[in-house]
């Protein structure tokens, strides 16, 4: 047994955890002359990797994770997600070549690992004048199944399912190279992969009544793009090709026993049940794209920037279905025991978009910028369904269909502001925004009551603004934009409107510092039929006390407040008796750290932190949750610290109390530097 | 024939915007820097060599070995060999008073000055660069958020300008945007407190195209769809609102307490806001507004329609179906 203790004293030391925020850094401060003169220095090395580095610098946090949960489990994935056992916790550390031979410096982080839901991996590698090399890959889990979502079946009879749920982990890759990165000419290649897979529950909807089944999740995306820069001194150009590939091969499945679906009620004396369902869809996807960017330094006065972007995605699908059971055509009020279905479809989407724009400087104190730019694409598609369905009794009844559907949004701004340095410490700003477009789409051949949508927006917008710098301790800064439009494409977009937004920050002392902001949007659509009021507005305030420059211990703290209210009329669908969308919501949030240093061995001091957020809401969907965070980092030695942390998550809802869930995580490892 | 004559006609062109691209920015002039000191002392000072300056600020000098502006220093890039050994005074002009009187009222300090001014110094040598494209639609630009703001420009370190670790980008961008950053305090958010990801994952601090600032990935493509490919279509059956109001149409990215981060506590009134079976009087502007017509006949008091994508599964698009079911 006493073998065993140092191996769980060690066991009991918790890493420290690079996945939290550190403590807000200051601002950057440009350093003050030195007070006395002094004998010239020597010339400093040419190479950007200083001799006298060591080769391998470095860190590397292991540990064992222990979560406890309450409540429900499937919330607490949802949102948390965080499981026990062994973990890498997280590692950085830099290589240095001396010699410079395939390169002067590789960097590495990586942090979660071990089944976390969320691993990440980052490299950077450089040789002077030759190539920059960077390489990023995330691991991240989707877990979504809340009890109370998508769940038709709870209330009728008591089945939870989340008939929406998913458990997927999505792996991220980024990969690029750039060359001769000193150059004026900068050829640059990448390279962009995205995965998708997993499983999780959905419906195959028939006829009727809509069944939940078995989903398997499988897609992925690849990017492969390069292209050169071009950068002088008075202009850069920048031209980039590149081009996507896509697949999606979702399928949903039902082998065996019978789904009786969401409709439990009968249909002229029939049960509608699904006993047998293979879905497959197969989607594929490309694109080419092209890039060019443009700055240049026309005159000491006069500088103009332009971009022009295109992008032309493309898919195609070849879906197949057959299913067997007893479904109802409530159109044709057919009851038929099989069906299969081939659709094919393609479409496509030219996309353009551009800007050009300046930024004058007439005087000193004056700057005029004005700026255009534009956004258009335009989707274009067609499909063939071939459709059969098998009834006892009768011939195969064949449905085929040929739909097409076109989507086209064009949007065009033109912005000028102007901003004035009426005094050394105060900025002011003006400018005017126009935003037009058009927009339409339809489905041919209309069905029902769909038509063409056709629709057109002109916006005007004023702007102003301004900058305040009293001191080097004090600034504030303020936005407002007033925008009435003339149409509008939804109910909810933005209408007659006001936006604003105030900012300040001031340095108490050299240790204590404030900050505050605040924002608010009123968008109000009078028109008859929409009656649509909404606003919103957050304040909040923070502080940082750090005595001594935060040798032993600092302070920090927020405080969020914020308010939603939106009221939108409708009509109940099935009755069409009016009825208000009302949202509310008041929230709080704050966080608050206090992180503390005790001097201990060797110099290195013995670090405690704790503190924690939470959020409080009334209104719509009132929901608390809680995570207050305590953390412990005691070194032996330059190489080797115990690291702790302790979490507690509290979530509750009191519309959806049986989704609440609370849980401890405690964390122990130790902390290997070099 | 036609093509060799654009070619000659093209070709000393290219020549000739090449050397003027690469003559002196107006900018990058001493003279341009004198005119924008604030301090009248400056413009009878000379320029001493970063060694001088060096003698003082030894730290600085040191630090500044492993900076990606030593190549100012050495003159591989950002000016060119015009500020070789003196890249100290490249953005604190010329030193020869301040190394006299030792005041600082005599030397340039970027991160003392208007931002505009400090931007302009910066701007000298990185105006013409491909991060700069989108400044224009940049509201850090359009507020004076000077670029010291965010990059420290004497830290050390081969990416030591600005915070590159997932954890400090987000404790910077949180610096001044706290109320944002106490929206992924909210249950169900992008896993921007655990560092998984970065707020300059989905923004773009140098400003974009697309509305605040978010990042464009495929040329012009929506930053979302970098992740969520398989929302990205293009779809046979479009759902218009994506195209035409983005996903922050319906979710609320930085964090909401409703499920899958939308703007409502229930999905029925997500979508009943637009799909209201309520058309407006007006004939102009009933067709100026999407989605509202066909009414739908569900019964809302059953279960089963409280969720409309329960059945509207491919709410993001379909590639089959044009009610978007499947």
């Amino acid at each position: 047994m006493k073998r065993l203790l140092p191996v769980l004293a060690l066991a009991c030391a918790l890493p420290a955890f690079p996945q939290d925020a550190p403590r807000a850094p200051a601002p950057p401060v440009a350093a003050s002359p030195a007070p006395a003169p002094a004998p010239a220095a020597a010339a400093p090395a040419a190479s950007s990797v200083p001799s006298g580095e060591a080769v391998f610098t470095g860190f590397l946090d292991i540990g064992y994770r222990w979560v406890g949960t309450g409540g429900s489990f499937d919330t607490y994935r949802s949102v948390v997600n965080l499981g026990s056992g062994p973990k890498m916790l997280g590692t950085e550390f830099q290589i240095i070549d001396p010699k410079h031979r395939l390169f002067d410096r590789i960097e590495v982080r990586a942090y979660n690992w071990g089944d976390d839901p969320y691993s990440t991996f980052h490299l950077t590698a450089h040789k002077n004048k030759l190539y920059d090399f960077s390489a990023d890959y995330r691991n991240i889990a989707y877990y979504s199944n809340l009890p109370a979502f998508a769940d038709p079946l709870l209330q009728t009879t008591g089945v939870i399912l989340n008939e929406q749920s998913l458990d997927t982990r999505q792996r991220l890759g980024s990969y690029q190279l750039t060359l001769v990165p000193e150059s004026w000419i900068v050829p640059y290649l990448a390279y962009d992969h995205q995965s998708s897979t997993g499983n999780g529950v959905a419906n195959f909807v028939s006829g009727d009544d809509e069944f939940p089944v078995g989903s398997i999740v499988t897609n992925s995306a690849e990017n492969y793009r390069g292209g050169i820069r071009i950068e002088r001194q008075r202009f850069h150009i920048t031209l980039e090709q590149g081009g996507t590939t896509f697949r999606d091969n979702q399928q949903l499945g039902l082998a065996s026993g019978k789904d009786y679906g969401n409709f439990l009620g009968s249909v002229l004396g029939q049960t509608l049940v699904l006993t047998g369902l293979s879905q497959d869809y197969r989607v594929r996807g490309d694109s080419i794209y092209s890039k060019g960017l443009l700055t240049a330094s026309i005159a000491s006065w006069f500088d103009l920037y332009g971009q022009f972007l295109y992008s032309q995605p493309q898919s195609s699908v070849f879906y197949q279905q057959a299913d067997t059971g007893n479904q109802l055509l409530l159109s044709q009020v057919l009851f038929y025991s099989g069906e299969q279905s081939v659709i094919s479809a393609v479409s496509t989407l030219p996309h353009t978009s551009g800007s050009l724009g300046g930024e004058f400087r007439p005087m000193r104190r004056i700057r005029i910028v004005p700026n255009w730019l534009t956004d258009r694409m335009h989707t274009n598609s067609s499909g063939t369904t071939a459709q059969q369905l098998i009834a006892a009794g009768t011939a195969p009844t064949a449905i085929n269909s040929l739909l097409s559907n076109a989507l086209v949004d064009n949007y065009s701004q033109f912005d000028v502001n102007v901003m004035v340095e009426v005094m050394p410490k105060l900025t002011l700003r003006g400018g005017y925004r126009y935003w037009w477009g058009n927009a339409s789409n339809v489905i041919l051949p209309l069905a029902e009551l769909a038509g063409l949508e056709e629709g057109h927006i002109h916006r005007n917008v004023g702007l102003a603004g301004f900058t305040y710098r009293p001191s080097a301790k004090i600034s504030v800064s303020a936005d407002f934009e007033d925008g009435s439009s003339v149409g509008q494409y939804f109910r909810t977009s933005l209408y007659n409107y006001q936006k604003g937004r105030v900012r300040g920050r001031y340095q108490v002392t050299p240790s204590f510092s404030i900050s505050a902001n605040a924002s608010v949007l009123n968008n109000q659509n009078p028109t008859t039929g929409i009656s649509y009021d909404f606003l919103s507005h957050q304040e909040s305030a923070s502080f940082l006390y750090s005595p001594s420059g935060g040798k032993y211990w600092d302070i920090q703290g927020t405080y969020t407040r914020a308010t939603l209210r939106s009221d939108i009329g409708y009509l109940n669908p099935a009755y069409e008796t009016p009825l208000v969308s009302f949202y509310r919501d008041n929230s709080h949030v704050a966080t608050a750290l206090f992180e503390g240093n005790i001097p201990f061995r060797h110099g290195a001091p013995i670090k405690l932190s704790f503190g924690g957020s939470f959020y409080l809401s009334s209104g719509s969907n009132p929901t608390q949750f809680y995570q207050p965070v305590g953390r412990l980092s005691v070194p032996f030695n330059k190489a080797l610290a115990w690291v702790s942390e302790w979490r507690y998550y509290g979530f509750d809802e009191n519309f959806y109390g049986y989704q609440a869930f609370r849980a401890q995580t405690i964390t122990t490892g130790v902390r290997l530097t070099r | 024939m036609n093509r060799r004559l654009t070619f000659a006609i093209l070709l000393p062109l290219a020549a000739a915007a090449l050397a003027w691209g690469q003559a002196a920015a107006p900018q990058a002039k001493p003279a341009a820097l004198k005119k924008a000191a604030p301090a009248p002392a400056a413009e009878q000072a000379t320029y001493v060599g970063s060694e001088v300056c060096g003698a003082c600020h030894e730290d600085l000098a040191k630090a500044f070995l492993k900076s990606p502006h030593q190549a100012v220093e050495t003159g591989d890039k950002h000016g060119g060999p015009a500020w070789t050994g003196k890249a100290c005074e490249s953005c604190h002009g010329p030193g020869s008073k301040h190394a006299e009187s030792l005041s600082a009222a005599d030397i340039r300090n970027p991160s003392k000055m208007e931002a505009a001014q400090t931007d302009l110094t910066c701007l000298t040598c990185h105006r013409n660069r491909p991060t700069q494209v989108g400044r224009l639609e940049s509201s850090h630009a359009r507020d004076a958020v000077a670029c010291t703001s965010c990059h420290s420009i004497h830290a050390h370190g081969p990416n030591g300008l600005v915070a590159r670790k997932p954890a400090e980008v987000n404790a910077l961008c949180g610096s001044c945007h706290t109320d944002v950053m106490a929206r992924f305090q909210l249950p169900f958010k992008h896993r921007v407190t655990e560092n998984a990801m970065t707020c300059v994952d989905c923004h773009n601090p140098h400003g974009s195209l697309r509305p605040g600032q978010m990042q464009m990935v495929n040329a012009n493509e929506p930053g979302c769809g970098k992740c969520h490919a398989d929302k990205r279509g293009p779809f046979t059956f479009e759902h218009a609102p994506i195209r035409e109001e983005g996903c922050e149409g319906c979710h609320e990215p930085h964090g909401s307490a409703n499920a899958k981060m939308l703007v409502r506590q229930e999905v029925r009134l997500v979508c009943l806001e637009c799909h209201a079976n309520l058309p407006t009087p007006q004939p102009k502007v009933t067709a100026n507004v999407f989605g509202v017509v066909p009414p739908a006949f569900h019964d809302l008091t059953s279960p089963r329609y409280r969720n409309c994508t329960v059945c509207h599964q491919k709410i993001h698009g379909s590639h089959i179906d044009r009610n978007l079911l499947r």
